[in-house]
């Protein structure tokens, strides 16, 4: 089942990485042109791609990134400037890199891909940024500010299995002698016995000294794909260069050589020195705190601790049953254990907002080109961490609402500066914790929702009658519903009306809910409400006509018990009275279609929140609190509005659990009790 | 997820292997290689709302399987549970989902092996059911075995549209 992974998957993936960084790299440089660091490191990342795609087959991504990186390098160098158009072109070329890594490493596919047209065509246009053909071989060359000559010392180990994995120690030393000038020497004494000699196992060692102008980043990334700990990097002082210093008569001379603080006079064979010297003076090796994992891998992981926690409710209820004292005990141990683990497993699977926000100043960028619209995204709370299945199944809806900001939401320049607005436009995309869920807003300084257009447009779908008498804020929600548009035109953009009832359905499946506040001429707010996992929640365990259900408790507020008298009304709405606030409810029971219960003498009342208002939902029993693991439903009941999805409860029984929001919604009472 | 039951070894690529089961006095067939196991009934859980012929939930080792009622697809009445009773748990299809389901069998028969060219068109007459929900029938000794169609007999649509198709 476990698939070793084989190290061209493991290139693409970090390939895949070093890509996004490109992209942020770009969009910073494009508002810092003359930052020198990014410079260098938007043409480390070029580099990287170029050699290890090299290495790994991938002969179009090579020869595409090599004169991609020509143009950094006449950049870095001073005989080229960033401008608009390189960014442009970069960006572009970015994409082309990125189907260049996607088509994989087919030699024939490779060689179809070098000459497509896009490819060739992105190419003219760099060239032509650059003045005219580029350096061939900018590497061997020396940039044209005088760089300071390093020395280092490195010694390159395989792992023994190296070799049976695809490592090219070849092609490495071929790209390690065009950073600069080689002397390498081989050390075969771990070669064993010949009738011991495994052929495929890789024994020998690497020794090469390296004298270049680069920095030690470079020299590193050539080896970016080689296990860490199988290679050493020192820096040695240039003036070692210097020859042998002792005497003809053996001892050293007394004169004016100065002596080194690691003489490279010892014999090659003593093992360093010291450690410390390098330690101050190379950075660190990167040594990875962090541990690369396949995302299903956490998922089965997540399954299995789904089943383990169901064993569990199975374990506690025979405990119970057995009033076993030290079973019991044992139970509630192991329950406290599990917790421990779920939270602990949960917190893997969390990542920051900012791995989702990044990819939007590319959407908002490339739409401000599109739309003639000027506007700057800002981005707040990157740090929020959500569910990494949640982050996932976010960027889309999160797409669709920004789109609808800048094509909408954002004025012409004429209408803004009418209105003393600033030329430039802001959309803010912010994410933040609250209690058991995450609020993503993303917020524009545009014109607000027109609700004289919403209630026209409405009318003219027949999504409401023509004689209603909605609020404001009703008249906003509608933009939620399916078939609305109210854009005046036509775009590519948005506009076809199926974005933000797109929205709203993603948002649900992911157990959110989605909010909208505009004031007119002043902006639009739209809030998405996530819970942090999708996985295992906290609920509530009722009991309705003799079945077990399950609701969320992140929606219970309280409940509540009132004796029959006093708030069952046969017929009408059914009002209950808590605390000078009147709350509608609803049976369940009747709800489901189950009949009516008359039997009781008082109602148990789950009291949900939704939104800005609550209502109460009418259950035979309140059971108690259980943690529970979310499966899905099949498709034969996933449409139903109001369930969640199933779940086994401690007696191996399957309970349904509810989605509050969406029930009350089903049943329309939200909007007409509001009305 | 372990596999509960014994697969037959395929059979020859010109016979199929069938499972047999009856319902309301009449033999019906499935492709064995859909069945994942036979059960004991176990006690459903009700889906409010939800379309009558899929009207409840099972725990099959951990796993919520929706129970299809194929009487009431077939049209006929509601049955008995006797102890002869069994759950068939069948892997289908739906679209790009596969999917378990459960169905109540008055009782499973047997494994058998026929050769596929004896499996013969439904014929015009004679036959109650949609024709849509039906692969062929297979004489038996004087047995008439249906064989069902898994793919347009356990579609969550309802009778009626497939007529229409």
């Amino acid at each position: 089942m476990t698939k070793a992974t084989l190290p061209v998957q493991t290139f693409m993936q970090e390939a895949n990485e070093v890509l996004e960084a490109l992209e942020s790299r770009l969009l910073e440089l494009e508002e810092d042109p003359s930052n020198q660091s990014l410079i260098d490191a938007v043409f480390r990342s070029l580099h990287t791609l170029k050699g290890s795609g090299e290495m790994f087959g991938f002969s179009a991504l090579a020869r595409f990134t090599h004169s991609f990186e020509n143009a950094y390098d006449a950049v870095r160098s001073g005989r080229a400037q960033v401008s608009q158009t390189l960014i442009d072109v970069s960006l572009r070329s970015r994409d082309h890199i990125q189907r260049l890594i996607d088509a994989g490493t087919d030699p024939e596919e490779n060689a179809r891909l070098a000459k497509l047209p896009e490819g060739q065509a992105l190419l003219g246009e760099i060239e032509a940024l650059l003045g005219g053909p580029g350096p061939a071989a900018c590497a061997t060359e020396a940039p044209a500010a005088p760089a300071q000559e390093r020395r280092f010392h490195l010694r390159f180990t395989p792992e023994e299995s190296a070799l049976r994995n695809g490592m090219r120690p070849d092609l490495m030393v071929t790209e390690l002698s065009l950073l600069g000038t080689c002397t390498i020497a081989i050390d075969a004494s771990q070669v064993p016995a010949l009738e011991d000699i495994d052929p495929t196992a890789s024994y020998l060692a690497w020794e090469i000294d390296l004298v270049t102008t680069h920095p030690q980043q470079d020299v590193e990334d050539v080896f970016l794909f080689a296990e860490e700990e199988s290679l050493q990097i020192r820096e040695v002082a240039t003036e070692a260069t210097l020859p042998e210093v002792a005497g003809p008569d053996g001892r050293g001379p007394v004169t004016a050589v100065p002596v080194l603080a690691t003489p490279q006079t010892a014999p090659p064979d003593r093992p360093a020195p010291d450690p410390s010297p390098r330690a101050e003076r190379n950075p660190p090796p990167r040594k990875s705190d962090s541990v690369r994992v396949q995302s299903h891998r956490l998922d089965e992981l997540m399954d299995q601790l789904g089943e383990l926690v169901i064993a569990q409710a199975r374990l506690n209820r025979i405990a119970k049953d057995l009033a076993d004292p030290t079973l019991v005990g044992t139970a509630e141990e192991i329950e406290r254990l599990i917790t421990g683990l779920r939270d602990a497993t949960l917190s893997i699977r969390m990542l920051p907002m900012g791995t989702v926000f990044g990819k939007f100043r590319r959407v908002v960028r490339d739409l401000s080109g599109e739309l003639g619209k000027e506007v700057q995204l800002v981005t707040e709370g990157e740090d929020t961490e959500l569910d990494k299945n949640v982050i996932d199944s976010l960027s889309e809806p999160l797409v669709h609402i920004i789109r609808n900001s800048v094509d909408h939401g954002i004025e012409a320049l004429a209408d803004r500066r009418a209105a003393g607005k600033t030329d430039i436009a802001t959309v803010t995309m912010s994410a933040r914790q609250a209690g058991g869920e995450v609020h993503v807003t993303v917020s524009d300084d545009g014109g607000g929702l027109r609700t004289d257009r919403i209630r026209d447009r409405a009318i003219e779908r027949g999504l409401i009658p023509p004689d209603n008498d909605l609020s404001e804020k009703q008249l906003h929600q509608l933009i939620f519903a399916p078939g609305f548009s109210t854009a005046q035109t036509l775009s590519s953009v948005s506009g076809r009306g199926v974005g933000m009832d797109a929205v709203r359905s993603v948002i649900q499946d992911l157990g959110g809910s989605v909010e909208v506040s505009s004031t007119l001429g002043k902006g639009t707010d739209i809030t998405l409400r996530l819970p942090l996992t999708l996985a295992i929640i906290e609920g509530l365990l009722v009991r309705v006509a003799g079945q077990v259900y399950v609701i969320p408790l992140s929606a219970v507020d309280e409940c509540v018990e009132i004796s029959a008298t006093e708030t069952y009304r046969e017929s009408g709405r059914s009002i209950l009275t808590i605390r000078n606030e009147l709350v509608p409810f609803l049976d369940l029971q009747t709800l489901f279609g189950f009949g009516t219960n008359r039997a009781r003498t008082s109602h148990r009342i789950v009291i949900v929140r939704m939104e800005k208002r609550r209502v109460g939902l009418v259950v035979d029993e309140i059971i108690g609190q259980h943690q529970t693991v979310i499966k899905s439903l099949s498709p034969f009941h996933r449409d139903i509005d109001g369930l969640a999805g199933g779940t086994i409860l401690g007696d191996g029984s399957v309970a349904l659990i509810l989605d509050p929001v969406a029930l009350v919604q089903s049943t329309g009472t939200a909007t007409s009790e509001a009305a | 997820m372990a596999d509960h039951m014994h697969r037959s070894p395929p059979a020859a690529p010109n016979r199929q292997t069938l499972l047999t089961f009856r319902l309301q006095g009449e033999v019906f067939a499935l492709d064995v290689a859909r069945v994942h196991e036979i059960i004991d009934p176990l006690p459903m859980t009700r889906v409010p709302r939800a379309d009558p012929f899929v009207p409840g939930l099972i725990n099959v080792r951990g796993s919520v399987v929706p129970v299809v009622g194929l009487r009431q697809r077939l049209g006929m009445p509601p049955g008995e549970r006797t102890e002869d009773t069994r759950m068939v748990v069948l892997e289908i299809q739906l679209g790009e989902d596969t999917t378990k389901i459960a169905l109540e069998a008055d009782s499973v028969d047997q494994v058998i092996e026929i050769e596929t060219a004896s499996i013969e068109p439904v014929p015009e007459i004679g036959i109650t059911w949609p024709t849509g929900f039906l692969a062929g029938v297979a004489k038996r000794d004087s047995d008439l075995i249906i064989v069902l169609r898994a793919e347009t007999v356990f579609a969550p649509v309802t009778s009626h549209a497939l007529r229409a198709q």
